[in-house]
């Protein structure tokens, strides 16, 4: 058992050369960095994060994971959904690899966004033992997530590329604030689901970056070094741009579930099964719809 | 220094440096090998305004904390001080009443300082001439001045010159014998100025008394045993007299002068078996030599709480005994610092396991050679007892027997009482308060008589006798080529019935010098001389009529006894400089020095080696090692902060070499050895040294032995011994290894 | 030590000899293990005359802490005496007080599965944790507590030259005021890293 200890300090002190001056955060940065806290002109990420964190942070994402839903409440009590026919032709707009990596990527969000949230609201939940569990699957989740989302930016990218309907779009706020079903100007994929691949897969890349910056803490990256920005500063900017992002993606995340599972009656089904109802691509897809027509798909 | 006044010890003491005005520091790192100690050199500077001048060929944390640093080219300091006294004679600036009345034969010195002009100065040394011309004019016009200095003086081919011009600059100055002033030497490891004084060394009996036939009848008539039969024990009684082997070479006594190796005399035998108590043996210079010797051995015993890295350097298998010795905690007894000053440490804790006491493992030792009774006698005189009490009993005899440093006040319950008052002394003076009144902490030796305070600034004659005052020693005959070796007029210690220079008291002139009339049972009782005065009359006397019982003479700056009468700068053995080496050429070849045939001109001038070597290399201390670092090596956090061997390198020289910052290189030596370490880039160095620590040890040449170490017994942290690529080279005097400055070259691994 | 006690450390630079015997006492006496330094030793401009110095770096002990503000599951306390303390049972590792801590305090060892980075550990000023004093347990997670038997921390209770300095704030700066004026140069403002610490003018 000694032995066991004596084998990992031995381990453990030959990777050590010359103290921890190998640790890019307690290493001969460190007095740099503390004599960089409140130096003038500093970046002071050191005071942004806390402020940030110990006041915003929270009552922002309690504001988007309660207020969001809340809206959208409102809006399906208003409003009500959108109920296409099921009585025309359907059309298949979504391949086998498609619906294949999207559920890969959505299980990971599901993994993921809980166990975020579990995290920022640790004291919520006692912390201890199930926080630090779920800071683990957080973490595990994200390698489901880059296999995922890799694809998905390449499988997507041309449709999603912003055009002039998109504007349009935005002008009407896709047409979710009235009843009427007037055709709506968007291609293969609305302005909305545009935002959010964009989030999700460039922001995800974000996510991934800063999150593992966080998650392993201390390493040395040379173009940092080079362009003066210490691991310490590198970290705490990564924390706050997951935080910030993570709102983003939090209430990006709520609409994109309101808008497939509630919103549209039956649009979940086109990612299970592939088929669009002809209606709905019609109306909610108009460019999209005309440019089939043409083509003689339709 | 012994043989510039008296006694070769640190002569103020840590406190007193607070009252110092300047320090000059040669070749002592405090901050790195006394940092407790060190407070005191950084609140002088603080409360006193002291200025810190450090002279050393490494940027040191000691020179980090120095006003003024001088880097010096290594085994250069003669030519140094010679400058500085060069410019103190030329202002003005030397004490003249007091080199008139304390000093003889400062007038050669005067002669040899007036060729140590500034800029030749700075051609040998590499410091600049306005550098010099600064430090100097600082120091010589403080008052008091301090000179510190430690292994950068002594571990040199000419350290006993080294160490006699440091005490002349000071005697210069006259800042001997005053508070703030002194020299004094940083004693490195914890009582090693208890082991010299108990004379670990080959050369003489304890207390420094010598080899002389007198010294041995009055030890065998101090330790009760029969005179005969101790000279018995000796291959001849001639033997008796001669000096041994040294820690340094005492593996060319196994080696026996064959194959090259140097001749021995050691009456037709080489020897055969070593037995090591502690440390010492990969701390060594040439150890590729020192692992031949250890080959060759019949047998080799290890006492030490870890196992010490001569058991793994060896190659031998058989009756290599490696047996555990109990460390400080597990037993008590007395132990001295620097300063000469003494403490008691108690046993906190039994021996664990089956580690035994060092003194147990010696009776048993002795048990078994059969002289146990002989051996244990000395303890049992004093009560005349049956059975002794270890250790109050050895530390009684010790007070008991040695008067030439006068530990006669070093009774084990003085000792004790000291120690557990200690919070009732001051802290600078050492004086005590209250019930520890008349007493200075530590009772630094002298402590002439079983009432005496102890002497806190040797060779002070502004106090009296009684209270720790007294002039230089009379140690060297009364006069020399006609010149009176007694101390001036009117410079006896205060309170002195004799207000001039005095002999030193014996038997025959007590009655004249002390101005008394000695009793028919004193003159019965009365020993022949102070140093051998069983019945203590002499110091006794002295006491009462304020006389040093060493007497009261003038210090000397020329000691004829010496191959060079004045210290004279000689490069060192590999220097670097060969255009100097011509110049300045090292000793004539001593035979039977320390019984080795010892190489000095003949090695200096075997070839050019700076042109194959040409790198100066400086070997230190770490601040979490010590030693051959055995101890800190196994210590987990101690070898965590350094856990590789390393050589601290400019970036420059390593650039020249394609060395990166923590890649290995190899350093190769004039002995044909070479090591693989990893370099530190460091501005500490200048581009033509490199510095090593010296504790590592486990590989050896690009081997690793480590797995050679009983199982559970590894240290943390192995690595090369720099030692390995130390040089050969020895003092002149005393045959300490020249390790802080050699020559090598380096090579990208 | 008075009631009104507020804790603080100063380390003097004009004193400090990077001798790491307070590191090597703090990882001594809590049985640190070895990549956990709760206290270092760090030297600037090695080598340069003039311009080398060293300090010795842990925890401050910050006023209104901004370990403690970052906290998301709020584990850290504050004592009266200023004392920053926080639970290891509740800490997730998330090192955000990390990224607040100007001092870079915070350490995580590397204990968990695939060196996956553990609870959070720093200087307690050997004040031990929340669980009970001197216990076992408290023992283990956080070392020893000295504070509570009303011993000095152990980092400036070993310190070789003075240099480590812990104390009530009063007391210091006194100290600190009184080697400043003997030494009749070398004087900031305040003590080096009190303001940013406790936001102090002394």
């Amino acid at each position: 058992m000694k032995s066991k200890y004596i084998i990992i300090a031995l381990i453990t002190l030959s990777s050590l050369a010359f103290g921890a001056s190998d640790s890019a955060i307690w290493g001969d940065d460190l007095l740099k960095d503390i004599l960089g806290y409140d130096k003038k002109g500093s970046l002071h990420l050191g005071q942004y994060f806390t402020i940030l964190q110990s006041t915003y942070f929270k009552p922002l994402f309690f504001g988007v994971l309660f207020g969001i839903p809340a809206i959208f409440f409102i809006h399906y009590m208003i409003i009500g959904p959108m109920i296409f026919s099921h009585d025309r032709k359907r059309i298949y707009v979504f391949s086998v690899f498609n619906r294949m990596i999207h559920t890969i990527a959505g299980i990971a969000f599901i993994l993921i966004i809980p166990t975020g949230l579990i995290m920022m609201f640790a004291t919520t939940f006692g912390g201890g033992e199930f926080v630090r569990v779920s800071k683990e699957i957080h973490a595990i989740s994200t390698l489901l997530f880059i296999v995922s989302i890799i694809p998905m930016f390449f499988m997507w990218l041309r449709w999603m590329i912003p055009s002039s309907d998109d504007i349009k779009w935005m002008m009407i706020l896709g047409g979710y604030l009235n009843k009427r079903k007037d055709p709506i100007p968007a291609g293969r994929f609305n302005a909305g689901q545009k935002m959010w691949y964009w989030i999700a897969t460039l922001g995800g890349f974000l996510m991934i970056g800063t999150g593992a910056a966080m998650y392993f803490q201390d390493f040395r990256l040379d173009i940092l070094a080079s362009n003066g920005i210490s691991q310490i500063d590198f970290l705490r900017a990564s924390a706050i741009v997951h935080n910030a992002l993570g709102l983003v993606v939090l209430a990006l995340f709520l609409t994109h579930v309101y808008m497939s599972v509630f919103a549209i009656k039956g649009a979940i089904h086109s990612i299970i099964n592939g088929y669009k109802e002809e209606e709905e691509v019609e109306i909610l897809h108009s460019s999209y719809y005309k440019e089939l027509k043409e083509k003689g798909e339709v | 220094m012994a043989n510039t006044w008296g006694y070769g010890a640190m002569t103020n003491s840590l406190g007193d440096i607070q009252n110092a005005k300047a320090i000059i520091i040669f070749g002592a790192n405090p901050a790195v090998n006394h940092p407790v100690g060190f407070q005191h050199f950084l609140k002088a500077k603080e409360r006193n305004n002291a200025k810190i001048i450090v002279i050393d060929p490494v940027f040191t944390k000691t020179a980090a904390k120095a006003d003024h640093y001088c880097q010096i080219r290594p085994g250069t300091d003669i030519p140094f001080m010679y400058g500085m006294l060069n410019l103190i004679f030329k202002n003005g600036w030397h004490d003249e009443k007091f080199i008139k009345d304390r000093v003889y034969g400062m007038e050669d010195i005067m002669e040899e300082a007036k060729k140590w002009t500034p800029q030749k100065v700075a051609d040998v040394t590499g410091v600049p001439a306005a550098q010099l011309i600064q430090i100097t004019t600082l120091y010589a016009k403080s008052n008091p001045g301090t000179l510190i200095w430690a292994m950068g003086l002594t571990q040199h081919s000419n350290g006993s010159s080294n160490t006699r011009l440091a005490p002349i600059l000071q005697l210069a100055l006259g800042n001997m014998g005053i508070e703030g002033g002194g020299t004094n030497i940083l004693r490195g490891h914890d009582n090693v100025q208890g082991a010299t004084d108990m004379a670990c060394l080959s050369d003489t009996l304890p207390g420094y008394y010598g080899l002389s036939d007198g010294a041995w009848q009055y030890f065998a008539k101090s330790w009760g045993v029969d005179y005969d039969w101790l000279s018995g024990r000796f291959k001849s009684k001639e033997w008796m007299g001669k000096k041994g082997f040294t820690l340094a070479r005492w593996w060319a006594g196994v080696l026996d002068g064959k194959d090259g190796n140097d001749q021995i005399h050691n009456a037709g035998t080489n020897l055969k078996n070593l037995f090591v108590m502690g440390n010492g043996i990969t701390s060594i210079a040439q150890q590729a030599k020192v692992k031949e010797g250890l080959d060759n051995l019949d047998m080799i015993v290890l006492c030490d709480p870890f196992v010490n890295e001569a058991a793994i350097l060896t190659d031998k298998q058989d009756d290599v005994f490696i047996l555990p010795a109990a460390t400080q905690f597990e037993t008590s007894g007395s132990v001295t610092a620097t300063n000469r000053s003494v403490q008691w440490r108690s046993k906190v804790v039994e021996p664990m396991y089956e580690a035994k006491t060092d003194h147990d493992i010696m009776f048993e030792l002795a048990k078994r050679l059969g002289f146990y009774d002989e051996y244990t006698a000395g303890m049992k005189i004093k009560e005349n007892k049956k059975d002794f009490t270890w250790p109050e009993d050895a530390t009684d005899e010790i007070a008991r027997i040695i008067k030439t440093i006068g530990l006669t006040g070093w009774t084990a319950k003085r000792i004790k009482k000291q120690t557990e008052n200690w919070h009732m002394f001051d802290q600078i003076s050492g004086r005590g308060y209250g019930e520890m009144k008349g007493e200075y902490y530590g009772l630094p030796w002298p402590a002439w008589t079983e009432t005496h305070g102890g002497s806190p600034l040797l060779y002070n004659i502004n106090r009296s006798v009684a209270e720790g005052g007294m002039g230089f020693r009379n140690r060297f005959g009364l006069e020399h080529d006609g010149h009176d070796l007694l101390a001036g007029a009117g410079s006896a210690p205060k309170g002195s019935i004799q207000k001039d220079g005095y002999p030193e008291i014996t038997a025959e002139n007590i009655e004249k010098v002390l101005g008394i009339t000695l009793t028919a049972d004193e003159k019965k009782r009365i020993g022949k001389n102070w140093k051998v005065d069983t019945s203590n009359i002499i110091a006794e006397k002295c006491m009462e009529q304020g006389i040093a019982p060493y007497g009261n003479a003038k210090a000397r700056a020329k000691v004829w006894t010496f191959p060079d009468q004045i210290p004279m700068h000689r490069e060192p053995l590999h220097s670097p400089r060969s255009d100097l080496v011509k110049e300045y050429p090292s000793f004539d070849d001593k035979e039977n020095h320390f019984r080795v045939d010892t190489k000095y001109i003949s090695k200096q001038t075997e070839k050019d080696w700076s042109k194959e070597f040409p790198i100066n290399m400086v070997t230190g201390r770490l601040v979490n090692m010590n030693g051959a670092g055995m101890e800190n090596r196994a210590s987990k956090y101690l070898a965590a902060l350094t856990p590789e061997m390393f050589c601290s390198i400019h970036p420059d020289l390593a650039g020249k070499h394609g060395i990166r910052d923590g890649s290995m290189m190899w350093i190769h030596s004039p002995e044909g050895t070479k090591i693989k370490v990893k370099a530190k880039y460091s501005f500490s160095v200048p581009e033509d040294r490199i510095f090593m620590p010296f504790h590592f040890a486990g590989h050896f040449q690009g081997e690793d032995l480590s797995h050679k170490y009983p199982k559970g017994t590894k240290p943390y942290a192995v690595g090369e011994s720099a030692n390995t690529v130390t040089n050969y080279g020895y003092d002149i005097v005393t045959q300490i290894p020249e390790t802080k400055g050699g020559l090598c070259r380096i090579e990208y691994a | 030590m008075s009631e009104n006690a507020r804790l603080k450390f100063y380390c003097d630079e004009h004193r400090c000899i990077s001798c790491d015997g307070c590191s090597v006492a703090c990882a001594e006496a809590h049985e640190l293990p070895a990549n956990i330094n709760r206290r270092k030793v760090i030297t600037m401009n090695e080598g340069i005359f003039g311009l080398e110095y060293s300090l010795s770096i842990a925890c401050m002990h910050c006023t209104d802490a901004p370990c403690e503000q970052v906290c998301p599951t709020d584990c850290f306390y504050i004592r009266e005496d200023g004392i920053v303390l926080h639970d290891k049972d509740k800490c997730i590792g998330c090192a955000y007080c990390l990224y607040a801590c100007p001092f870079g305090a915070p350490q995580f060892p590397a204990d968990g599965a695939f060196g996956v980075k553990g609870v959070m550990d720093k200087c307690t000023m050997c004040a031990g944790g929340p669980e009970e004093t001197n216990s076992h347990k408290e023992r283990e997670l956080y070392g020893q507590n000295r504070i509570s038997e009303g011993k000095v921390p152990v980092c400036a209770a070993m310190c070789s030259t003075k240099a480590l300095l812990v104390g009530d704030s009063a007391e210091i700066s006194d100290i600190y005021r009184e080697r400043v004026l003997s030494a009749g140069h070398g004087a900031k403002i305040q003590p080096y890293g009190w303001s940013t610490a406790y936001g102090s003018k002394i």
